[in-house]
């Protein structure tokens, strides 16, 4: 038994874990910054992605030394690089977290729409379900866990093309529009976390079945069969 | 165990699915049901395993599961070990290498072997590699011959100039790639290599690592290796033996045979996982 070879792929999977707890915690104070119109917490948020970075790099770094030194094969070969695609994508899940907060910050003269922050809250509570279900997976190597993620990530998608309607409802007013435009990369960012959620339960089904497949790919509108 | 194995990997992509064309390899060996005992003591049982033209097959697994024993049986080694018995069949181009009237000494030239030590006579280097030409009454045009082993072994521009010195003072690896030298100066079909580079540095051990995979372009390869990193990096097929426990009796037995990517990636059997894992035992 290589004890301590165990123990570096325990510490880098309870990084990784952190890291996505960090996500997550990013983007809800991003979703209240929005919704509050607080400036100061935007700015905490935008802040708080140095930690998230930190865990980051940590894994970027202790991986080619883990490769070089280990040779990890088999589960834990596929373990390794499951880890080093789930932490880019914990990564930029935090970055589109530090986008929505510096467009929140941006838009504090409109008074928004209720249905409009009612929208934006369903997108974002649908993102934190996904990333816990795509870390939960991940944690205890849960196929049926890791695949749902793909029905969850259309209730994202439909729940961004409403914000979208609404905001074509804004008007014409420039200032309105100006707004509205924002509002939409903002929209399209927690889509993004959404797919990239997805992407998390691709590498979980990778590490579990030793095979990579797309749940879904933009090229073919309907999901692939294994 | 058929014939055809997919010796490319499949990689599934987004856009192209494409799946490597099975090749058909010929079978050099087919073993079926091999079991090897020393009196009361059963190294390996029943073992069934095929191998193919111009592989390189690699056998790993613990101490003491048999692999020494098993590529022993290919080129009837274990005739020399007393008390030793073999049974179940070894096809060797579909013919049975221990049936009647097959001549241990015409197997051992067909198929070669290169052991952990290398074992040069203490003669020169020439001499060394004409050695079994000779004996062999293969007399005709032996310097030639001499030439094209050591050219084949990845040893003649290191000791073109010194064919009459005395084997013994070359390098650790220079004298394992003598032996190589030796075993394919008669031609044979099959190189059986019992952990050829466990005595050597790294260097030496890659230069073997590169030699092998020139030779298989003219021979078919077998080698026990104790190192899992050098059966990743040669073999196109991997064995994995293991040592069964039964009523304290100790078995090897063959646990599993695929692609070496497959052994190295994702092993079918939770014992080839645990061994090449590192969290055997």
């Amino acid at each position: 038994m290589r004890t301590s070879f165990q123990e570096e792929l325990d510490v880098l999977e309870s990084t990784l874990q952190e890291e996505g707890a960090l996500v997550l915690r990013a983007l809800r104070g991003a979703l209240n910054a929005l919704e509050q119109r607080d400036e100061e917490l935007a700015d905490e948020v935008i802040a708080f992605d140095d930690d998230v970075d930190r865990r980051y790099l940590e894994i970027e770094e202790r991986i080619p030394s883990l490769l070089a030194r280990q040779t990890p094969v088999a589960t834990d070969l596929r373990l390794v690089l499951a880890i080093l695609h789930v932490n880019l994508h914990l990564e930029r899940m935090a970055d589109y977290c530090v986008t929505i907060a510096k467009l929140a910050k941006l838009a504090p003269e409109v008074d928004p729409p209720a249905r409009l922050i009612e929208g934006f809250e369903e997108m974002g509570s649908r993102c934190e379900e996904m990333i816990r279900v795509a870390l939960d997976s991940l944690r205890d190597r849960n196929l049926e866990g890791a695949e749902s993620l793909v029905e969850l990530d259309e209730l994202v998608d439909r729940a961004n093309r409403r914000v979208v309607h609404h905001l074509l409802e804004l008007g014409a007013d420039p200032e309105l529009r100006e707004y509205g435009l924002r509002m939409v990369v903002i929209s399209r960012a927690l889509e993004r976390i959404g797919d990239h959620a997805v992407d998390i339960g691709e590498q979980t089904a990778y590490l579990l079945t030793a095979e990579f497949r797309e749940f879904t790919d933009a090229s073919h509108p309907t999901p692939r069969e294994a | 165990m058929t014939g055809t194995f997919t010796m490319a990997p499949v990689i599934d992509v987004a856009q192209a699915r494409k799946e490597a064309e099975p090749v058909q390899r010929e079978v050099v060996f087919d073993i079926k049901g091999l079991t090897v005992t020393y009196g009361r003591l059963t190294a390996i049982s029943d073992v069934d395993l095929e191998v193919y033209r111009n592989v390189i097959t690699a056998v790993i697994g613990p101490s003491g599961c048999g692999k020494s024993t098993f590529i022993r049986c290919l080129n009837r080694m274990n005739d020399l070990v007393p008390g030793a018995r073999i049974d179940g069949r070894i096809m060797y181009h579909d013919e049975d290498l221990y049936g009647p009237g097959v001549d241990p000494v015409e197997v051992r030239r067909r198929i070669g072997m290169v052991f952990q030590k290398a074992n040069p006579f203490p003669k020169s280097i020439y001499d060394n590699v004409a050695w079994g030409p000779r004996v062999l009454g293969m007399k005709k045009d032996l310097d030639e011959r001499v030439e094209k082993a050591l050219h084949d072994a990845a040893l003649w521009d290191d000791v073109k100039d010194r064919l009459k010195k005395n084997a013994l003072a070359l390098s650790g690896g220079q004298q394992q790639r003598l032996c190589i030298a030796r075993a394919i100066a008669v031609e044979p079909d099959v190189l059986l290599l019992d952990e050829p580079a466990s005595a050597l540095d790294p260097i030496a051990t890659s230069a073997i690592e590169e030699l092998m995979h020139e030779l298989k372009r003219d021979y078919t390869l077998v080698i026990v290796t104790h190192n899992m990193q050098q059966a990743a990096r040669v073999a196109d097929l991997t064995a994995f033996f293991s040592l069964e426990v039964d009523d304290s009796r100790r078995t090897g037995v063959l646990v599993e045979y695929d692609l070496t990517e497959k052994i190295f990636t994702n092993p079918s059997d939770k014992r080839t996982e645990d061994y090449v894992t590192g969290r055997f035992g």
